[in-house]
């Protein structure tokens, strides 16, 4: 039977989550031996499209073609074995184990249970060579670059006949000079009968790839075409933002002339050389893309992470360490709701006052009523939708989630709110508030940083936008009603 | 800037890595050499240091080494379960119920071959349960082998009737002579089946680690279990067999002491998962797993015999527990130092 | 916000659901009751007053282990050496206050330093055991199962090496059985038990009305989590490990006061009844929860069990069966019990 032309075919694809519809009605196709790249901002559905197509998620409808025939993998593995291998950027090598024993994973040619050294093997090692000569089968993979690891992940898909080969974000964490191997490799793969699919915000990277390119945006489809096709990268950035109106930003009344946070030439393993000034009672927004350094940056900031370089907050030096953050008057949504920021065990009553204790008791005791009328008080404030504050905050949605982590936050009464990804995965209806709430806290006269890698959010309601790619803070600019998202989007996608 | 700066961080680091990793590969035998040395230099106005009475005569040397009969027995298999991330704290009860089965199997008529093979296929089924708990009911392993050694421990105590300290002959019933040929009868170089068969499991196990998809996998396990499962293993089965595997040879180190003792003592394997603990902590083998060495593993059994045995020579009974504590926190503190997590680059 | 609509507030939010950990307190209470009528009926004379007087006095040392083991246990770590630090601390309460030179015997001879001295020494020593602990789990983060069970052999064994492998009793100062003997006249109820309720008195305040108690729930939680709210993780680890260290001390000087000895054997497992009675009670090892009320409950729970194993003329060591049995049971009825009420 001859192979069909589309090795994928994505039909009315849904995929629903309480009060979130990720993925709208979605269908394209998928040609055979293409690079085929998948371009949106955060939240405009990739990654979950993704998820189903590995079988991570189950979809909620619609169809999904693979070499012609229906496709509805139930696990990860399931997908593996219908020739649909992904590497993710939690890299899934097994750092103790050498090169060789990586590739063979679950392959091994065995009698007896002993391992044999077979031809098996020595094709696989030379796939392994042909990709990437300079790493050496006996190798511990444990000493090798994440770069190289990623290889040895791709030659493992390789050899175990995958025939499309997702890569989320690959050049997230690597050098450009490993950049340029790997997609000599990703060229060779597409001429020897592998399909690649290929995430990334580096709009420089589909132009130098890409066979063809599918837009998402807010989870709907929005064009699939030959890069060969799309003309400038504005082409491209307009499709990825639509024609979205942002909110009207209304722009400071007062000038906001004292400074509260400076930092000088900050730089540790992901940042190079930051130094900024943020004024208090603004706004201020930092946008990049994944990988650009925004988490790193606020954990350096909050004393998570060593860095090199000073921070000074309201004029004294700051003690790298959370506790000292917190006493100073700093708070920290951190990026992930779950592992990060929520207790999701505790109740709704247990998270909230986590931060400031010292308002809730007197001499080390808690009082119960205070404890409960604070949480009561902030469940009003923030609406979060709930019948008990002693519901299991694990068991809320992620809005709801988000929302706590939030009251836990400004029940810190810090002086400067930092705000990491601050509605990510969150309905509409939760995000303006959310976005409200905000705006509230400024005219107050609460000092806000948003780390963020949604450019409407930013532009809705930063005072200075900060933009960062690759580590480096590229630029800075007042925000304004006619600022060029396109000009944005152009420096956080590596543009000069 | 970056390039550079990532390449030269990974230079310096490769570096100390490789000395690093050549300190890794043989301090746990000039460990060992030095303990050796440390004992034998003891008495030496009172004769050479290999004449008898001292720690490097044939005499003493027999004498470790039949002693550390149960330790490398069973430590092998130890390893290769701590290498996939589990542990396993109810060995020493493990042990010392088989002793208590075999010896009474043996006293009350059953032959060797009989003996031997029940007992041995208990100690599959102490494996199973633990393993059971462990896999499907998802207890954590130290709290599950914590219990079972409790059980195991009962039950051992519960065989031996009231009255008695162990399983041993009166004289009603004498316990037949030939149940100590396995541990202390001679048969080749001086020494008994039971240390030549430890050699050969020593030897299988060592094997098993690096040649066969078990060691394999038991390191994936251990190193990713998420990349592991993913790759195709099974990994609750795995773990499960290991712990099987652990149980049987707990079984056949029991079976061995009872042999050695010709009676079968309820508490004969008290301590021996410290004992275990400790050598694979002095070969190197991670605590959370992923990597780890059979061999080294007995080059770390064979210190803590010298130490307990050189020991006993030296000082009086009531330090052995404090000089064994020693040993331990020692250990931990060397594992910590070899085995830290290497920082990324 | 004013008052009364915060009254008015509370309303639909205060649905009468008890908290998880109240509710296994109550589950396991359920379990007490059953397992005492089953006792009562099959064993002779188990139901009278004194009996279950008894069944609360008699594991004392193990509850008063227990409060500190708990603690330590919700942030998800263990402290196996609890036992080998009430052995270290009897025989330091005796031999600090036994006679200078008294005798030939070397193991009647001590520091000579007054009664209240020596015990105050001895909880030194006892927490300083406890911060050991602390260093190696906190600052070097070293699995505390493999520590505490470095640190029991090394307390269990300088107890032996001061008594040379058995016990000092000689040559002591009057004071020193005082503790050991004081009571409530005309009942059996000794200082030792009195101490042990106001231990789980004061315990049970301190978690569920502190902040520094509601802090080791949250480390247990989310560690992660509870560092980037400000936690200072090590800190409260020592100072847990430190307190279990004192509890341990305090259990070993009362002992060696009811015995007159500091004996080196003593307190064999009793840091695994500890580990037990806690599970029994609902302290769950991945952290985050359990309550010392639930150990208490659970203490009583072993309390019956071994008792009225004994009231059936079985052996002592019919003891380890038995724990291992109701642990099992324990841990998988609590499990079931918990996701039915979340389903």
């Amino acid at each position: 039977m001859k192979p069909t032309e589309n090795v994928l075919e994505i039909k009315d694809l849904v995929k629903d989550f309480p009060g979130v519809r990720a993925v709208n009605n979605v269908s394209f196709d998928i040609k055979r031996n293409t690079i085929h790249c998948l371009v949106g901002e955060n939240g405009a559905g990739k990654s979950t499209l993704i998820k189903i197509l590995t079988g991570a998620y189950a979809r909620t409808s619609g169809q999904i073609l693979l070499n012609g025939e229906e496709y509805n993998p139930h696990s990860t593995r399931d997908a593996k074995q219908k020739g649909i291998s992904t590497l993710f950027q939690e890299l899934n090598v097994v750092d103790q184990l050498t090169v060789e024993e990586n590739l063979t994973l679950g392959m091994e040619d065995t009698t007896f249970g002993f391992l044999r050294h077979t031809d098996k093997i020595n094709q696989m090692v030379s796939v392994m060579n042909d990709i990437e000569p300079s790493i050496k089968p006996k190798q511990l993979v444990s000493s090798l670059s994440v770069a190289k690891k990623q290889i040895v992940e791709i030659a493992k898909a390789v050899a175990a006949e995958s025939n499309i080969i997702i890569m989320d974000e690959p050049t997230a964490a690597i050098s450009e000079s490993e950049i340029a191997r790997l997609f000599t490799i990703i060229k060779s793969l597409r001429d020897n009968n592998v399909t690649v699919i290929y995430i990334s915000h580096r709009l420089d990277e589909i132009f130098e790839l890409g066979d063809y390119v599918t837009v998402m945006r807010d989870g709907k489809h929005i064009e699939t075409k030959p890069v060969a096709e799309i003309q400038d990268r504005s082409e491209l950035i307009r499709m990825m933002i639509g024609k979205t109106v942002f909110e009207q930003y209304t722009p400071r009344e007062d000038d906001c002339p004292d400074t509260i946070l400076q930092v000088k030439n900050l730089s540790n393993h992901r940042l190079n050389d930051i130094s900024f000034d943020i004024h208090a009672g603004e706004i201020a927004g930092f946008y990049g893309l994944v990988g650009a350094g925004k988490t790193e940056l606020a954990r350096a900031i909050y004393g998570v992470d060593t860095y090199e370089g000073e921070i000074l907050f309201k004029g004294e030096k700051l003690k790298p360490s959370p506790d000292k953050a917190i006493a100073a008057g700093i708070a920290l949504v951190p990026e992930e709701r779950r592992s990060q920021g929520l207790f999701t065990i505790l109740t709704i009553r247990g998270n909230v006052p986590v931060m400031n204790m010292g308002k809730i008791s007197r001499n080390g005791f808690i009082n119960d009523a205070t404890e409960r009328n604070v949480t009561l008080e902030y469940v009003d404030k923030l609406k979060i939708a709930t019948n008990s504050i002693e519901k299991e905050a694990g068991k809320l949605s992620g809005g709801n989630q988000q929302k706590v982590v939030l009251s836990k936050c400004l029940f810190a009464d810090a002086d400067l709110l930092m705000l990491d990804e601050p509605t990510r995965g969150i309905d509409v209806g939760a995000k303006s508030e959310i976005y409200s709430l905000i705006r509230k806290l400024s005219r107050e006269g609460k000092t806000i940083i948003i780390f963020s890698s949604e450019l409407p959010e930013v532009m809705n309601i930063c005072d200075s936008i900060y933009l960062l790619y690759d580590g480096s803070l590229k630029a800075t600019l007042r925000n304004s009603c006619d600022c060029d998202s396109e000009q944005i989007l152009h420096i956080v996608t590596g543009g000069e | 800037m970056t390039t550079v700066k990532t390449e030269s961080l990974r230079l310096q680091f490769d570096r100390s890595a490789s000395v690093r990793s050549i300190i890794k590969q043989f301090y746990i035998f000039v460990v060992l050499a030095l303990i050796v040395l440390a004992f034998s230099v003891l008495k030496l106005d009172q004769g050479g240091m290999f004449e008898r009475g001292h720690f490097l005569s044939p005499d003493s040397i027999i004498n470790l080494l039949r002693s550390a009969v149960p330790i490398l027995t069973l430590s092998g298999a130890f390893t290769l379960l701590m290498i996939s991330g589990h542990i396993d704290l109810s060995v020493g009860s493990a042990m010392s119920l088989s002793a208590v089965v075999y010896a009474w199997m043996v006293l009350n008529g059953y032959s060797f071959l009989p003996a031997f093979v029940i007992t041995l296929i208990m100690g599959c089924g102490l494996g199973f349960l633990n393993g059971y708990l462990v896999t499907k009911l998802r207890i954590t392993p130290v709290i599950a082998t914590l219990v079972t050694l409790s059980l195991f421990k009962g039950l051992a105590l519960l065989i031996v009737p009231d009255g008695l300290s162990a399983i041993k002959g009166s004289a009603d019933k004498v316990m037949p002579d030939w149940i100590n040929y396995y541990a202390r009868r001679e048969v080749f170089l001086g020494l008994p089946w039971a240390f030549w068969v430890a050699v050969f499991v020593i030897v299988l196990l060592t094997i098993l680690q690096r040649r066969t998809v078990l060691g394999k996998y038991a390191a994936a396990i251990g190193g990713n279990r998420l990349a592991a499962e993913l790759s195709g293993i099974n990994a609750v089965k795995m773990v499960w067999l290991l712990y099987i595997i652990v149980g049987f040879f707990a079984a056949l180190a029991g079976l061995a002491r009872a042999s050695y003792m010709s009676l079968g003592d309820p508490l004969s394997g008290d301590n021996m998962e410290l004992d275990c603990i400790i050598a694979v902590l002095l070969g190197g083998t991670a605590f959370s797993g992923g990597e780890g060495s059979v061999s080294k593993t007995v080059v770390g059994a064979l210190i803590i015999i010298c130490v307990t045995i050189g020991l006993m020579t030296v000082i009086p009974a009531y330090w052995q527990t404090v000089a064994k504590g020693t040993v331990l926190i020692t250990a931990v503190v060397l594992n910590h130092l070899l085995v830290q997590d290497k920082v990324k680059a | 916000m004013e008052a009364k609509e915060i009254k008015q507030l509370r309303k639909p939010f205060m649905t009468g659901k008890i908290s998880d950990e109240s509710f296994i307190t109550l589950f396991m209470i359920g379990i007490l009751l059953i397992v005492f009528a089953i006792a009562s009926a099959v064993v002779p004379n188990f139901f009278t007053a004194q009996n279950m007087l008894n069944l609360v006095t008699n594991n004392w040392f193990v509850i008063i282990l227990g409060i500190g083991v708990t603690f330590v246990l919700i942030t998800g770590n263990y402290d196996m050496s609890v036992g080998g630090n009430i052995a270290l601390t009897g025989v330091l309460s005796v031999y600090f206050c036994q006679g200078v030179n008294v005798s030939q015997n070397t193991l009647a001879n001590g520091l000579g330093l007054p009664y209240p001295v020596a015990i105050g020494l001895a909880l030194l020593c006892s927490m300083g055991v406890g911060a050991v602990n602390a260093f190696f789990i906190a600052k070097l983060k070293v699995p505390s199962i493999i520590v505490t069970l470095g640190t029991m052999m090394l307390a269990r064994g300088a107890a032996q090496v001061i008594t040379q492998g058995a016990q000092r009793n000689t040559s002591l100062p009057d004071a020193f059985g005082v503790l050991g003997s004081l009571g409530i006249p005309g009942t059996s109820i000794r200082i030792a038990v009195l101490i042990m309720i106001t231990l789980i008195i004061v315990a049970y305040i301190f978690e569920k009305k502190t902040v520094f108690a509601r802090r080791i729930y949250l480390i247990g939680a989310n560690p992660e989590a509870a560092r980037l709210s400000g936690i200072n993780v090590a800190k409260y680890l020592t100072a847990l490990y430190i307190l279990s260290g004192l509890l341990a001390g305090i259990t070993g000087i009362l002992l060696a006061s009811e015995f007159k000895a500091g004996v080196s054997s003593r307190a064999m497992g009793y840091e695994f009844d500890a580990l037990v009675i806690a599970l029994l009670g609902g302290v769950s090892i991945t952290g985050g929860f359990g309550s010392v009320l639930g150990m208490f409950v659970g203490a009583i729970i072993l309390s019956v069990v071994t008792s009225a194993a004994t009231g059936m003329l079985l052996s002592p060591d019919w003891q380890f069966t038995l724990k291992a049995i109701v642990t099992f049971i324990a841990i998988l009825s609590q499990r079931f019990a918990l996701d039915k009420r979340k389903s």
